[in-house]
């Protein structure tokens, strides 16, 4: 059973990998065929929510990869509208981990595909993702949770998909409600059928398989299970293979796509997403595909992602390529990372004062 | 073991499982939520002998045996 698990996961994984390549070359920015984290920032961009004109785009990846889940999830029965976990800490940690990811300049999915782009910088922030999980995992053990969700109205469920919906309506029919950048990442896309078809697909691949870039790290901490993180590793070795042979490898720390060789806070970028992950219990591509599912706690993660990107623009917090995080961020994913760790012992300490 | 012995319980926290697993004793396993139980990728409990309510606590959510290619539901809190 197993193996027939890690089989299916490396098979999604792949797929992952293969359409962030075909992303790419199609008009994707470098190593970005897909980021939940830059997606979800450029589409807050979008609709207005904040000011950085180089990255405002609806990204039709995000819409496929909601819509992909909930519609397998309706199928096979996986669909189960719940909530009532922490929803307000969960909105307050969704902020954190997107003002990481913009301090480290993606999610966990973009640092496999910036390091199987040669990008070094994800090496060093994958070091700080490892150590965000371990710290993450020592809550776990310790009683950490964020209590359990009961069972929601098929709406509730139903809300986020809905609106995902809405939005991709309004989309291609009254662009003029949009911003669309004209230079920069923002600017370089997919054309929108082939974003949303790759979106759907992995969207699915990801529901069936569970695929969380930050569980499977977790698993091998907990309970030493390497099962989860064979969809990471397949990620990691298709997208090598297919940038090895489109000639868009390029090994080092300077000159990489959308990146900035700033060490330090290339580490506490991805510690503070690897923490906070562990906390909302996956990674934010899986909070999609849970919000998908009908996890209104998800959902809320996600509007805590797009808030903390809309701030983390607004507010200078986001790394620059090349240059990285202004004095803005530096403070604020320090700050953010005491407000993690407080919430974690806090919330633990209560639980075993409780259990 | 034969395999209509196995069962496994869920949980609502890692630590639940940990507690679970302390309680139930030698032979109970920490591994992943088999996927045709749940589509969460939390921890569960593999265990073989019988199952007591006295193993179970508020972070316990249910009970299954193994049935043939099935998970049978035994317990649910």
């Amino acid at each position: 059973m197993k193996h027939e698990e890690k089989v299916k996961l490396a098979i999604a994984g792949g797929l992952i990998g293969l359409a962030a390549v075909v992303l790419t070359a199609f008009g994707n920015p470098g190593n970005m065929g897909f980021c939940i984290a830059c997606f979800l920032r450029d589409t807050a961009g979008a609709m207005h929510l904040h000011n950085a004109a180089i990255v405002q785009y609806v990204r039709p990846e995000i819409i496929g990869i909601v819509l992909g889940s909930f519609a397998l999830g309706v199928i096979r029965k996986d669909f189960k509208p719940r909530g009532g976990s922490s929803p307000v800490l969960r909105f307050v940690i969704g902020f954190i981990v997107m003002l990481g990811a913009l301090v480290f300049l993606g999610c966990p999915l973009r640092m496999v595909l910036r390091l199987a782009g040669g990008d070094l910088n994800a090496l060093v922030a994958l070091f700080g993702f490892i150590a965000g999980i371990g710290v993450g995992c020592i809550f776990l053990s310790n009683g950490f949770s964020l209590g359990k969700a009961e069972k929601e109205s098929s709406t509730e469920g139903v809300a986020f998909p809905a609106l995902t919906v809405l939005l991709f309506i309004l989309f291609m029919a009254v662009p003029s409600l949009f911003l669309f950048s004209e230079t920069g990442p923002g600017s370089m896309h997919a054309p929108v059928a082939l974003a949303l078809l790759a979106g759907l697909a992995v969207g699915a691949a990801a529901e069936r398989t569970r695929l969380c870039m930050a569980g499977g790290i977790r698993d091998i901490f907990l309970i030493k299970d390497f099962t989860l993180i064979s969809g990471f590793i397949a990620i990691f070795a298709v997208t090598l293979i297919g940038n090895l042979i489109t000639g868009s490898f390029h090994l080092g720390f300077t000159g990489q796509p959308v990146s900035h060789p700033m060490h330090l806070w290339n580490f506490l970028g991805m510690f503070a997403v690897g923490l906070g992950s562990v906390m909302l219990g996956g990674c934010p591509l899986r909070q999609l595909i849970l919000a998908g599912e009908g996890s209104s706690d998800s959902a809320m993660a996600v509007f805590g992602m797009i808030a903390g990107a809309a701030f983390a623009h607004n507010f200078s917090l986001a790394s620059t390529a090349e240059k990285g995080p202004g004095v803005n961020g530096k403070v604020a994913l320090v700050a953010a990372i005491v407000i993690l760790l407080a919430i974690a012992t806090i919330v633990t300490m209560k639980k075993r004062r409780e259990g | 073991m034969a395999s209509d012995d196995i069962k496994v319980a869920t949980f609502v926290s890692h630590y639940g499982a940990m507690m679970f697993r302390k309680r139930v004793g030698n032979g109970a396993e920490l591994k992943p939520v088999p996927r045709s139980l749940s589509s969460s990728c939390g921890t569960a409990v593999f265990f073989s002998s019988p199952f007591s309510e006295d193993f179970a606590d508020e972070n316990t959510e249910a009970v299954y045996e193994k049935d043939g290619d099935e998970w049978r539901l035994v317990w649910k809190r």
